[in-house]
């Protein structure tokens, strides 16, 4: 998260050509132009002063007051985090932590190398923070020695901020990475240096203890921190820049790729069964990589023309037929076959759009190839019993299932929400109607009763033998929901492109899936990014709704287990509120990626 | 501005057809736009579309690459006909490019990829020898130091010359401008002109829809004149502007000479 919250700031060196310089009013100046401008706005200024005032002390008097025990909630955080994941296990969480911020700093060294922060941006949040502790200092029920504490360490940044901000050239800046590398160590270092006490719930026994946090927490952050930034370093200094380059397109799949990876090493580790695989599936992979690559580059030969549909289209039947003529000997056909038969129809019908040059047809086989393995590794994974000892099929809990659900949630969805959202504004009539038939029946319906629905009923109807997990069945209630109210965001975007643009587009001869591929889903994307980011945030506040049906959510832990623990009887309004400012603090900064998102995408300057 | 006295006329008598339309008619709901439209146009010629708005002009035009939908009547380009086919319209298409009065470019792909689009995916060219030729072309439409900017950044004069350059990179056999200066500031309705001009010397087959009376009189080889939907005068721009035989062709040249 350290990555994508202060990279805000972030300013790419060199810029092309230096924007005028915004004229800086001296302070009195600017105070008396935005806020006492007129009298009516100082009595506006005057009135919400004030209340910003009373808020933030009522804050302050809540959190620091002598009735709240704080305890409570440090005790607990492993609950409201991992809920009753196995604690042996714990070695798993931190290989996927390691994974998403080694990526992350890998993705920063390939993107961000030359970045930039300004000084003066600097040095104006710190005046800004060191001002907020000070007058909090001022504000809170704090012991005399605290208070002064708590004004000696404002004015300790106020003072530095207000130096830099006067004496220091406007236009001198700092390297992005080294500030980023020290925001990420400093945290990591307080854990060993700061005694924020150690608190544990073990069998039993209450321990609270003053000191440092325990060592299992604060050595494997030092250590992700240290891999975190030697690859960094790896990436941005020792790597040449066509490697570099290389590396920018292959982290975007990675990201996309690797929550489904990650949540099979912390859920499941598969204990393979090596002699079936060398049997069965490496066979299997290969028979599908090998020949079903050969007929794709077979395909996407330019002007293979009218017998390459006929063999698509062949390829579509059998695959449609591998699934509904089970009855007829193929009943012991094995589910991936069917399911790669169905992929590669899907690619042998898309073939004709990207049909090229030699490189371009390579690249398609190529991607047909991974989506081979993928599929693969996907259905024997999932297939193979799993190594990790669970409580019940509900250890996942707390906020890591929030995040859980609303990852899968976003990846499943969007897809099928764009799918849906050209499904409704296609001239074929039956994709029409299927579409807005879905799309209303969804968005006809309270969402509590779809995931009542998908958690209790979907189970009791599945064939005997065949099982679907709690969570497996609720991500895919989220993601149908969710995928309805995405359709309508992109239909919003796709009636946004102007007739000119599908005119231009057919003018030069464009199939009509190139036309959508290529000219219309990028802009109409591009257009309904807020609103998409909207839905995505509110999806990822909905998995509190996942009490509903049983489950030890984030809010659930917060709200029912905490204030029923002996030693924290009635500790309610403590963990409310980490909860609040924690789904705040994700929220925000999804909002602000979005923005920074838009911005780079130029939505606004068409 | 030497050839003021008008384009010398060429013996197309021997060309080949390029263009045949006869007897289209099309309507938008009871309204007829095309009322039995019959005319030739013969390969490297440059036929100048005139009259006033809401005549059928662009609609015409639009019917040539199938943007409009013709109800009544057979169109023939290149000896393909015009029928509802797929396949049949998007050969057509790709021999036949198209400028939009309001340039259509595509504003998310940056100038390079909205001239190199079409080329590598619909005529299949590799990239390097599609770039190549998109640099040429921006060469010869006068901006090559503007490959790598987005539509947003230009003048609307610019955006107009991208647009030619994206439709010449399918090689079509015959371009058709859709008043390719009716949306631009006056200042730079010349520069799109001159590409034009350059592009009829070289022997390209257009049909150009448009109000500049100058362009018509100077490089037009034949000047049609439409109204409500009909042909109503044919003839060389002399006979044209100087000697018109219809009554409403007169109307039409004294209300906007």
């Amino acid at each position: 998260m350290v990555f994508t919250t202060d990279s805000t700031f972030a300013e790419s060196v060199p810029a092309p050509a230096a924007p005028p310089k915004t004229i800086k009013l001296p302070p009195r100046e600017w105070i008396k132009q935005n806020l006492f401008s007129t009298p009516f706005n100082s009595v506006l200024t005057v009135l919400f002063g004030a209340l910003i005032f009373a808020a933030w002390r009522g804050l302050l008097s809540f959190t620091f007051s002598h009735e709240r025990s704080w305890d409570a909630v440090a005790t607990n955080l492993r609950l409201m985090f991992t809920a009753a994941y196995p604690q042996e296990q714990f070695i798993r969480i931190w290989v996927c932590i390691g994974f998403i911020l080694g990526l992350a700093a890998i993705t920063v060294g390939a993107y961000a190398v030359a970045s930039r922060v300004r000084v003066h941006f600097l040095a104006e949040r710190t005046m800004v923070f060191g001002g907020v502790i000070g007058v909090s200092g001022l504000l809170a029920p704090f012991s005399t020695s605290a208070t002064v504490w708590y004004i000696v360490i404002g004015f300790g940044l106020l003072l530095p901020g207000i130096a830099a901000r006067t004496q220091i050239d406007e236009e001198a800046t700092l390297p992005l990475m080294g500030l980023l590398g020290i925001a990420f160590a400093l945290p990591v270092l307080s854990l060993w240096v700061i005694p924020y006490g150690h608190h544990a719930l073990l069998d039993g026994e209450l321990i609270a203890e003053p000191g440092t946090v325990a060592r299992s927490s604060s050595g494997p952050w030092t250590v992700v921190l240290i891999i975190s930034y030697a690859l960094y370093l790896l990436v941005a200094k020792v790597m040449n820049p066509s490697a570099q380059a290389r590396l920018k397109r292959a982290v975007v799949g990675i990201w996309l790729v690797s929550p489904l990876f990650l949540v099979f090493i912390i859920l499941r580790d598969p204990a393979f069964d090596y002699d079936h695989i060398a049997s069965v599936q490496v066979p299997l992979f290969l028979a599908y990589a090998i020949l079903g690559g050969a007929l794709l580059y077979w395909l996407t030969k330019p002007g293979v023309g009218e017998i390459g549909r006929i063999v698509a289209a062949t390829v579509l039947l059998a695959a449609i037929g591998t699934f509904l003529f089970s009855a007829f000997g193929f009943g012991g056909m094995r589910q991936i076959v069917r399911i790669l038969a169905l992929a590669l129809a899907a690619f042998a019908l898309l073939a004709p759009t990207f049909s090229g040059e030699q490189a371009a047809r390579r690249r398609y086989v190529r991607v047909w190839v991974i989506t081979v393995l993928g599929l693969v590794w996907f259905v024997t994974a999932a297939n193979s019993p799993s190594t990790v000892a669970t409580l019940s099929d509900w250890f996942p809990g707390g906020f890591s299932v929030t995040l859980m659900v609303a990852t899968f949630t976003l990846i499943l969805s969007f897809p099928l929400g764009v799918v849906l959202a050209l499904a409704r504004t296609s001239k074929m009539p039956i994709f029409r109607v299927m579409s807005t038939f879905y799309i209303e029946i969804v968005r006809g319906v309270p969402f509590i009763t779809v995931l009542v629905f998908f958690a209790i009923m979907v189970p009791l109807f599945l064939p005997s033998n065949m099982e679907i997990s709690q969570i497996a069945a609720v991500v895919v209630a989220y993601s149908l929901f969710s995928a309805a109210y995405m359709a309508e965001n992109v239909r919003g975007g796709l009636q946004s492109i102007q007739a000119g643009q599908h005119e231009a587009a057919e003018a030069l001869g464009m199939t009509g899936t190139q036309k959508t591929v290529f000219i219309v889903l990028p802009q109409a994307l591009r257009a309904s990014i807020p609103p998409l980011v909207g839905q995505t945030i509110g999806t990822f506040k909905e998995t509190s709704l996942l009490a509903i049906i049983g489950v030890f959510d984030f809010l659930f832990v917060a709200r029912t287990l905490i204030p029923t623990q002996t030693f924290f009887l009635g500790s309610l309004k403590e963990g409310l509120l980490v909860v609040c400012l924690t789904y705040w603090f994700f929220t925000y900064n999804m909002s602000k990626a979005s923005q920074r998102l838009e911005q780079r995408l130029g939505v606004g300057e068409r | 501005m030497t050839e003021t006295a008008g384009n010398p006329v060429r013996d197309l008598s021997q060309a080949a057809d390029m263009i045949m339309c006869d007897g289209v008619s099309k309507w938008f709901g009871d309204f007829q736009a095309l009322d039995g439209i019959t005319a030739t146009i013969k390969e490297q010629e440059v036929v100048v579309v005139l009259g006033p708005s809401g005549s059928g002009k662009s609609t015409w035009i639009r019917c040539i690459n199938k943007l409009e939908h013709h109800q009544e009547g057979q169109i023939v380009v290149d000896g393909v006909e015009l029928t509802n086919d797929l396949r049949n319209i998007e050969m057509i298409r790709s021999e036949v490019g198209m400028v939009f009065q309001q340039f259509n470019l595509f504003p998310h792909l940056t100038v390079m990829d909205n001239i190199t689009l079409a080329p590598i995916w619909v005529r299949k060219k590799p990239r390097s020898d599609a770039e190549d030729m998109a640099r040429a072309l921006l060469e010869r439409v006068g901006i090559p130091e503007q490959a790598e900017k987005f539509p947003g950044q230009m003048s609307g004069g610019q955006q107009q010359r991208v647009a030619i350059a994206r439709a010449l990179a399918m090689e079509p056999k015959v371009m058709l401008f859709d008043e390719p200066t009716s949306a631009l500031d006056p200042e730079m309705i010349k520069e799109v002109l001159d590409v034009m001009k350059e592009l009829a010397r070289s022997g390209m087959t257009m049909m150009v829809v448009t109000h500049e009376m100058g362009f018509a009189r100077e490089v037009a080889d034949r000047i049609i004149f439409m109204e409500e939907g009909q042909i109503v005068e044919v003839g060389t721009p002399e006979h044209f502007f100087t000697n018109p035989t219809e009554d409403r062709t007169k109307l039409f040249l004294s209300q906007i000479l």
